[in-house]
């Protein structure tokens, strides 16, 4: 034997290796079958909380087992297309108001209306917030909490330079611009008087619907028209001009990730957030944060609304659709997984898990709910569900923006051509 | 004689036919027996390549003429994701535009940074091998995340580029990897200053020229310049060539530095959408994967053009020191 493995020993390696991949082909279905699997996208401390929560459920239901999975927001819609592709989802997922609807119409989601009144208890949960994970007449997502957009500032600096804000549902960009030529040449070094918004399509859909128009409408055409992006486009390039806003180089160095915000950095008074991320945000930086509505249009409708921060569905191919709802439940009702989770997630639903937790919150998080509060007395509608294709569009509104920012093409230009993509982006979708 | 010879010849050949199959089975069970433990420790690669890269190669194929969003079956569309990437996709030819200006750019540069520090190290110096192991190292750095997100501290608005900018000159420099003007630029150094493994092949090259060449061309009143142009580069041109080839395809797929710099998006204005990066986005923002895997086949047809281009052309310009013989 020159090659020193004996055929006894050669015929144990074959084994060996048909076993292991025996192994891995029977393991999957199996592992699938007899647990829940929980995924969500988000931060370090959202992680922390939502582990806690699923120790809490082991403890309480001592016969069952949940493998949780996390992801970053930017990887999860990968990661969950992929599962998806792979007739793979997991039980219980984190839905977004944005993908939800494809999710559901392709028949990836279960839809909740059966369990609603057996496992999952939902008679103290806000009708409204329950209605927005209807699609086409069924419920396929619980929302985790509502939230809202907003615009939120350095209180620490605000106080310093003596900056009076007006009332915050009143307030418009005018003035919003007049506030910012006052006190720009007394914030300190290096810091703007709000980062760039040009490039947000959020600030862009408060502004459209100010003008009565969503980004999208029901049928899933574009909702706006051009001169409405011409004119939002107009309003940041100009403050960008005036030195209101950092110039288009250093507002690129924001990427999206909240440790990267102009507001975390010192860079700007005024940034944008959602109110639920206010918790989050406030860890990254000493100074305090405070938090507003988002200014209107003279003679404007109110732009913003409330909607739900993220969504609990069901897999559609769940081996155990009954545990999963019962896992939903926990989190959505249950007060000691809410101890926990308190409103990382934005305002809870549940009218009695409001009240549980309103002594135990933080001056952060108290100041989150009364902005919201205040902000519900000022807000209109749930705008359409966003068409295929609007995550596309999303993404393309920050290259296009930056054209604009950068002086390679007049705003109008600028406005035009991005204006044409969306429209062919939604033909083709 | 003739139906003796028959008979023998049936006879024969029925034998063989008899004796045929135990001598095949032999065979292969001899064969088995001494190549079969290597088989066996090819079969892990095997599965790899099989199961992980031609499988899903020739699925790519099928799907690209597919439309298919992962969440439904693909469906067929023939050559529609060819017609809109070649005529329509105007972000696809930005992106193509970027990745040519980077494989132009970093390719020769990269190219002849590598040959000069291997001429520099090409000596016998005290610890040499030290030199040469400090030059390789950004190679194996230079590839990863970590490093990537050290460039955009380096060359950010506050970075070190701009520190050193101010100091010496008293200018404020932009932010040089957020600004489309320059942020491609950053990359391409990023790129130039991984010349470690070309470095390593034309170290080897050098030692493979023959030193009574410099010798007898130096007694004849050649300079190093004179010396350089006349021997090395014809002499190295066989290496020049592997490097280059070799290069041009890594340039043409270069993804994981535009992709961290940038933020996974091509920012800024889509200045640093190489074309991987697209194909990237398309496949896992937006989901089209039978449209990315157009795309990933047209990457191959283009890689492909480059390289038999530079093997059409290599036999006016690759000297082979044996083919005179």
């Amino acid at each position: 034997m020159r090659n020193r493995i004996s055929r006894r020993g050669f015929g144990g390696l074959m084994a060996g290796s048909v076993s292991v991949v025996a192994l891995i082909a029977a393991g999957q279905p199996a592992y699938a079958n007899t647990r829940t699997r929980l995924i969500w996208w988000g931060n370090p401390e959202r992680d922390k909380r939502t582990y806690a929560v699923v120790d809490k459920f082991l403890e309480m239901n001592g016969d069952t087992t949940v493998d949780p999975e996390t992801y970053s927001w930017g990887d999860y819609w990968t990661k969950l297309a992929t599962l998806a592709a792979g007739k793979n989802l997991p039980d219980v997922i984190q839905m977004d108001y944005r993908y939800i609807f494809e999710y559901a119409r392709r028949g990836q989601l279960a839809p909740l209306d059966d369990f609603i009144g057996n496992e999952l208890e939902l008679a103290d949960f806000d009708k409204n917030l329950l209605n927005s994970g209807k699609i086409d007449g069924k419920i396929y997502g619980v929302a985790m909490g509502a939230n809202s957009m907003s615009y939120v500032y350095n209180e620490t600096v605000r106080k310093e330079i003596g900056l009076e804000l007006p009332d915050p549902i009143a307030w418009t960009n005018d003035d919003f611009t007049a506030l910012g030529n006052s006190v720009k040449d007394a914030l300190p070094k290096g810091m703007y008087f709000v980062r760039n918004m040009g490039r947000l399509e959020n600030v862009l859909e408060t502004w459209t619907r100010q003008r009565g128009k969503d980004l999208y409408t029901a049928d899933g055409g574009l909702g706006f028209d051009l001169q409405d992006l011409e004119d939002f486009w107009q309003l940041w390039f100009d403050l960008q001009e005036a030195g209101l806003t950092p110039p288009a180089d250093v507002m690129a160095q924001d990427n999206g990730k909240m440790d990267e915000m102009m507001l975390v950095n010192r860079r700007s008074l005024f940034d944008f957030l959602h109110s639920n991320q206010l918790v989050a945000a406030q860890k990254l930086i000493e100074d305090e944060i405070g938090i507003t509505m988002i200014p209107n249009q003279t003679g404007g409708q109110p732009g913003q609304y409330m909607k739900p921060s993220m969504l609990l569905s069901m897999a559609a191919n769940s081996g155990d659709p009954s545990a999963a709802a019962k896992l939903i439940n926990f989190i959505i009702t249950a007060p000691e997984a809410n101890d926990i989770l308190l409103v990382e997630r934005g305002v809870s639903g549940d009218a009695s898990i409001r009240e549980r937790i309103k002594p135990t919150l933080t001056q952060t998080e108290q100041k989150m709910i009364n902005y919201l509060d205040a902000a519900a007395t000022h807000v209109s509608p749930l705008p359409p569900p966003p068409p295929k294709g609007a995550g596309e569009i999303e993404r393309a509104f920050r290259p296009a923006w930056e054209a604009v920012a950068f002086g390679q093409k007049p705003v109008k230009q600028g406005a035009k051509d991005f204006f044409d993509f969306a429209q062919m982006t939604l033909e083709r979708a | 004689m003739q139906p003796s010879s028959s008979a023998a010849d049936t006879g024969h050949s029925k034998g063989r036919r008899v004796v045929a199959a135990p001598t095949l089975r032999k065979r292969i069970g001899k064969s088995w027996r001494s190549n079969g433990p290597g088989y066996m420790f090819l079969l892990p690669w095997m599965i790899g390549f099989f199961g992980l890269t031609l499988g899903p190669t020739i699925a790519s194929l099928y799907l690209s003429f597919t439309d298919y969003d992962l969440l439904t079956p693909a469906r067929w569309s023939g050559l529609d994701n060819y017609e809109y990437a070649i005529f329509k996709d105007s972000r696809l030819h930005n992106s193509l535009s970027v990745t040519f200006s980077y494989v132009t750019w970093s390719v020769p540069l990269r190219l002849a940074a590598a040959l000069g520090l291997a001429m520099v190290l090409d000596r016998s110096v005290r610890g040499v091998s030290f030199y040469r192991a400090t030059f390789y190292l950004p190679s194996l750095l230079g590839a990863s995340v970590a490093i990537a997100v050290l460039w955009r501290q380096i060359f950010g608005s506050e970075g070190l580029v701009n520190h050193l900018l101010f100091l010496t000159t008293g200018l404020t420099g932009p932010s040089w990897v957020t600004h489309p003007d320059y942020a491609l630029g950053t990359l391409i150094i990023l790129a130039v200053w991984q010349f470690g493994s070309p470095m390593i092949i034309f170290l080897a090259g050098l030692r493979q020229i023959p030193q009574d060449l410099y010798e007898a061309s130096s007694m004849d009143g050649a300079g190093p310049f004179r010396q350089f142009f006349r021997i090395t580069l014809p002499l190295l041109s066989p290496v020049i060539f592997f490097n280059l080839v070799l290069q041009t395809i890594e340039a043409f797929k270069s993804f994981t530095q535009a992709y961290i710099i940038s933020g996974g998006s091509g920012a800024p204005v889509d200045s640093t959408m190489l074309y991987t990066l697209y194909l990237y986005l398309e496949a896992f923002a937006n989901f089209r994967m039978g449209y990315a895997s157009a795309l990933a086949w047209i990457l191959l047809v283009i890689i492909g053009i480059f390289t038999a281009t530079a093997f059409l052309t290599a036999k006016y310009w690759v000297y082979y020191e044996d083919e005179g013989k």
